[in-house]
């Protein structure tokens, strides 16, 4: 291929239209790449421009060269792979950013035109909301618009035209990918194992609790997941989202102790009152837990979710963590008795504390034990004890030091449910009560557009878990003891007005809030029907469509079949569109009428004939009509060759013909 | 190598497409069963691209991976219709082609027609490295374009395969046609570079004065060739036998003014071809008359662009027998 030779404005306007599609495509990825990788890429375009323009030097190779190996290193360096999601993204434009500055011929400007598709691609891992869809739509609709541009040997299009051109093409291509999307065999499980992306720029619970953690996630108004319940949902206050359990401390933070599989572990539950049926829409968490309300007692896909040890739902580690949306449906009852058995050795694992940590809390709890060493009544001692002093619950605790249970319990006295979790847990385990802490969620609102809760973020929670022999494990959530409202009705009632609780304001404005509800019903639908469609979903399709269990290799003979029928359509519409000769106009049509009269008295025009040259021959053989077929030939010419001929010289020549009804001799 | 392997195969397909459509009429439509369609190299890059997005949604289980996967994998069926499209149904007419010297570049001129109702695109022809312009057709237009043929020996050059091609939108596919129509240009000698004189002298000047004469020793009649001066034609003779026949003299007068083929005996065939050529251009610059004498055809004597061009017609013509 040759360098374009466009004129210089040609020259221009096609890197603009290269930098413009790119700058879109990378545009939803400038929220998680380092500042300096879209400062690379805006000087390059740029100097590019420039140079295209006023003539400034380019780097030569060698110095591209290194260029492009330093900021390799950068990237590299910033995220410690090259490996992964985000690493694999600042990669890829960096790559654009340094290919833009070199780029000279057509193939060049094509090429990042392919890599502005990739970039929407790499985008869509990482979001994918009903908005993304719009942004897919408009970033390929301007990459097939730059393709057709840039792809001209020619002067470019009008841009509007070609604007047009790739919005056919792609509504033409339209039908294909609903086909293809609906019919593709969706296989489950990863081809190969996913690089993990780390934990950075997620929010949500870890497998880590320290004080200001969760508070910290109260101030988020990111959706954790959404729950569709079968039946008449359980009341607010029964609504606890098991979510990681964590029984290591290490006298400031808690932890999730190893893997504790135990296989029995379902056999310890008694499950009374009613079953609650419900479905959980998980937003992705990069973890294996899932949540479920306590307490879970069956649940789907059996094989990739089990009960670990502390009764937490997992995801099987063949399918690992949960990188994007999954949904899956539990059978849970609120009212039930976990009897754990609890081994010796595991109960000695509840019991530890620190040597050395939070003295006073821990004298606190051996006081009470001295006093009266029945479980229960330490435990009302406890609660007793966060409900009788001034503790104050809120969003904007003091920060805390080495000891944060005796800070808390003893100084600053003001926490979220981690501090009060926390310490109550401390308190437990110095009083000789095996005790862990349980992080989840708690409540959560009902969308009335779509019949479903939301929990967010800032429903983020945490309780513990007391064990007593003969009960099992008991939920103690001590939150309850100091701000009963956080439990019934939830994050925003239980704050004082000033506090920074999400969502507030929305509360306030009705209208706002209705229209944030229905935005979210439409996500939902969206991410139930669209993002949701996989090996499930599909199965149900051919079900409905009188495939009983279709194998991979029926359905892509369906996806073929589909997607060739649809190209023969294509084929058939364009042969109806484009296809037609050109009709000749109305003048033309006339004359050939006409003609076809001539024709009957075997005076036939031949091809290359001028109307004039065949009016003197025709009337040379029939003299009678010498004088119509001048007039005819005449008022014809005047109308296709003599500017401003109107409408009424058509209709004279109208006359004309219908009159002319020669006889044959 | 490999672009020779390229070049090896495309060669075989193209015999192959004329041993299936034959020779082509002026002017011929470019029907369905002559369009061929391939991806293009950056067609292939695409259908990677594709793939890759493919596994990487499977991977990731990604829903709108698989949609904006799907999407593309559509709009590249789409454009490969469009391109396909986009040349069927044109029709192709040769115009002609201006006669050149052996070295220069043969410019065949087409005109290409839309006689449809759709825009066509990027419509262009090519032959081996050389392309013509691109061009985009409007419903019911006509475009000339022109393809430039390198020239390597003299005669007629008959337009070799060559395609009309298609690669909207967006360089993804490349759709063509063979084409092998009755074409011709006619290829001059190369003439032989300036510097040996005429083969008469600076005492020919004024000839046409002497020439009268010099006509006067009539030797025969021979036969009319085309060409022959109609000052010359034995009309009495003609009357009377109803055959042309031309008058033939001799004498130093006519000598000069001739192009001999014998003048150069040193030289061969095609060296003398090239010299002839170079002294008709030479002469016909100067705006003198003269005639060229081949072992088998006769220019007689005459002037102007005409003239000439008969006389390099005869040369580019030339045949002696010998293989060539």
């Amino acid at each position: 291929m040759t360098a374009p030779t466009a004129s210089p404005e040609q020259h221009l306007a096609r890197l603009l239209w290269t930098a413009g599609v790119l700058i879109l495509a990378t545009l939803p990825h400038f929220q998680h790449i380092p500042l300096w990788v879209i400062v690379l890429l805006g000087v390059c375009i740029v100097w590019r421009l420039a140079a295209a323009e006023w003539g400034w030097p380019l780097p030569r190779t060698w110095w591209r060269a290194a260029l492009a190996f330093l900021a390799f290193s950068a990237v590299f360096v910033t995220y410690r792979t090259i490996n992964g999601l985000e690493a694999g993204s600042a990669l890829l434009i960096v790559m654009v950013a340094l290919k833009f500055l070199e780029t000279r011929h057509r193939r060049d400007q094509l090429v990042l035109m392919m890599i502005a598709y990739f970039l929407v691609f790499a985008g869509l891992l990482a979001t994918q909301g009903l908005l993304s869809m719009l942004y897919l739509i408009s970033v390929v609709w301007a990459a097939t618009v730059g393709f057709l541009q840039l792809s001209r040997r020619g002067p470019l299009l009008d841009a509007r035209q070609t604007g047009r051109l790739a919005g056919r093409l792609l509504l033409q291509a339209l039908p294909i990918m609903v086909a293809l999307f609906l019919l593709f065999p969706r296989l489950p499980g990863p081809l190969w194992s996913i690089p993990s992306s780390g934990t950075s720029g997620r929010t949500g619970l870890d497998s880590e609790m320290s004080p200001g953690d969760i508070t910290e996630l109260g101030l988020s108004d990111a959706v954790a997941f959404r729950v569709d319940f079968a039946g008449r949902p359980p009341p607010a206050s029964q609504l606890y989202w098991r979510g990681p359990v964590l029984g290591a401390f290490n006298g400031r933070t808690w932890s999730n102790s190893g893997p504790q599989y135990r296989p029995q572990i379902q056999d310890t539950l008694q499950h009374a009152g009613d079953a609650t049926r419900y479905r959980v829409m998980l937003e992705p968490t990069g973890r294996r837990w899932l949540v479920a309300l306590d307490m879970p007692r069956l649940w789907s896909d059996d094989r990739d979710i089990y009960m670990d040890g502390r009764y937490q739902l997992m995801r099987s580690r063949r399918r690992g963590a949960v990188r994007s949306r999954i949904d899956y449906e539990v059978v849970s009852h609120t009212e039930f008795r976990a009897l754990d058995d609890l081994p010796l050795k595991m109960r000695e694992g509840y019991l530890q504390l620190p040597e050395g940590s939070n003295p006073r809390t821990r004298a606190l709890a051996r006081g009470w034990r001295t006093a009266d060493p029945e479980p229960t009544a330490i435990i009302a001692n406890a609660l007793n004890y966060f409900r009788s002093n001034e503790f104050y619950y809120t969003l904007t605790p003091p920060p805390l030091d080495a000891n944060p249970a005796d800070e808390f319990v003893f100084e600053t006295r003001e926490g979220f449910c981690e501090h009060f979790a926390s310490a109550f847990t401390v308190m437990m385990r110095a009083a000789g009560i095996p005790a862990r802490v349980v992080t989840g969620y708690q409540g959560g609102e009902l969308n009335p557009l779509g019949e479903y809760f939301i929990i967010r973020q800032s429903d983020a929670h945490a309780w513990s878990e007391v064990w007593l022999a003969g009960e099992g494990w008991v939920r103690i959530d001590p939150t309850g003891a100091v701000a009963p409202e956080r439990i019934a009705a939830g994050l925003s009632r239980a704050m004082r007005a000033d506090e920074p609780v999400p969502g507030r304001t929305l509360a306030r404005l009705p209208w706002l809030r209705n229209a944030y509800l229905l935005w979210d019903a439409a996500n939902t639908y969206w991410n139930d029907w669209v993002l949701g469609y996989g090996p499930g979903l599909q199965r149900t399709l051919m079900q409905r469509m009188g495939f009983q269990n279709p194998g991979w290799q029926t359905l892509l003979a369906l996806a073929a079949a589909v997607t060739a029928l649809l190209l023969i359509a294509l084929t058939a519409y364009l042969t109806w569109t484009f296809g037609r000769r050109t009709r000749p106009d109305k003048a033309q049509r006339l004359y050939l009428t006409f003609c076809r009269r001539l024709a009957r008295l075997q005076l036939i025009r031949s091809r290359h004939e001028a109307p004039r040259a065949f009016a003197d021959r025709a009337s040379r053989a029939r003299p009678d009509l010498a004088a119509t077929i001048g007039a005819i030939t005449e008022e014809y010419l005047q109308l296709r060759y003599e500017p401003g001929a109107g409408p009424d010289k058509l209709s004279d020549l109208g006359r004309l013909i219908r009159d002319f009804r020669p006889d044959p001799r | 190598m490999l672009a020779a392997l390229a070049q090896r195969v495309r060669q075989r397909a193209g015999r192959w497409a004329h041993r299936r459509q034959g020779d082509d009429p002026n002017p011929v439509a470019l029907r369905r069963r002559r369009v061929y369609i391939l991806p293009s190299a950056l067609g292939i890059g695409y259908g990677f691209l594709v793939f890759a997005m493919l596994l990487g949604s499977m991977n990731y289980a990604n829903s709108m991976g698989f949609a904006l996967t799907f999407l593309l994998v559509g709009l590249g069926l789409v454009a490969m219709h469009h391109c396909h499209r986009n040349l069927e149904g044109a029709e192709l007419r040769f115009v002609g082609a201006p006669p050149v010297f052996v070295g220069e570049l043969a410019v065949f001129t087409m005109a290409l027609v839309n006689p449809h109702g759709g825009q066509r695109y990027e419509l262009f022809l090519s032959r081996g490295e050389y392309d013509s312009e691109t061009t985009d057709l409007a419903p019911g237009a006509t475009a000339r374009l022109s393809l430039a043929i390198p020239t390597t020996e003299r005669g007629v050059l008959k337009l070799p395969r060559f395609s009309a091609t298609s690669r909207y939108p967006g360089n993804l596919f490349r759709c063509w046609s063979w084409l092998h129509m009755p074409a011709t240009c006619l290829v001059y000698p190369r003439p032989a570079p300036a510097g040996r004189s005429l083969p008469f002298t600076s005492e020919d000047e004024g000839d046409g004065h002497r020439s009268g004469r010099g006509d006067s020793s009539f030797t025969g009649l021979r036969s009319f060739v085309p060409g022959d001066s109609t000052g010359r034609v034995a009309w009495k003779a003609y009357a009377r036998t109803e055959e042309l026949l031309v008058k033939q003299f001799s004498g130093t007068a006519d000598s000069v003014r001739w192009l001999d083929w014998g003048s150069l005996p040193e030289l061969d065939t095609e060296a003398r071809l090239s010299q002839l050529t170079r002294w008709c251009l030479d002469l016909n610059r100067a705006g003198h008359s003269f005639g060229l004498r081949l072992p088998n055809a006769v220019v007689n004597i005459g002037a102007g662009s005409g003239h000439l061009h008969a006389c390099l017609k005869a040369l580019a013509l030339f045949d002696d027998g010998a293989d060539r």
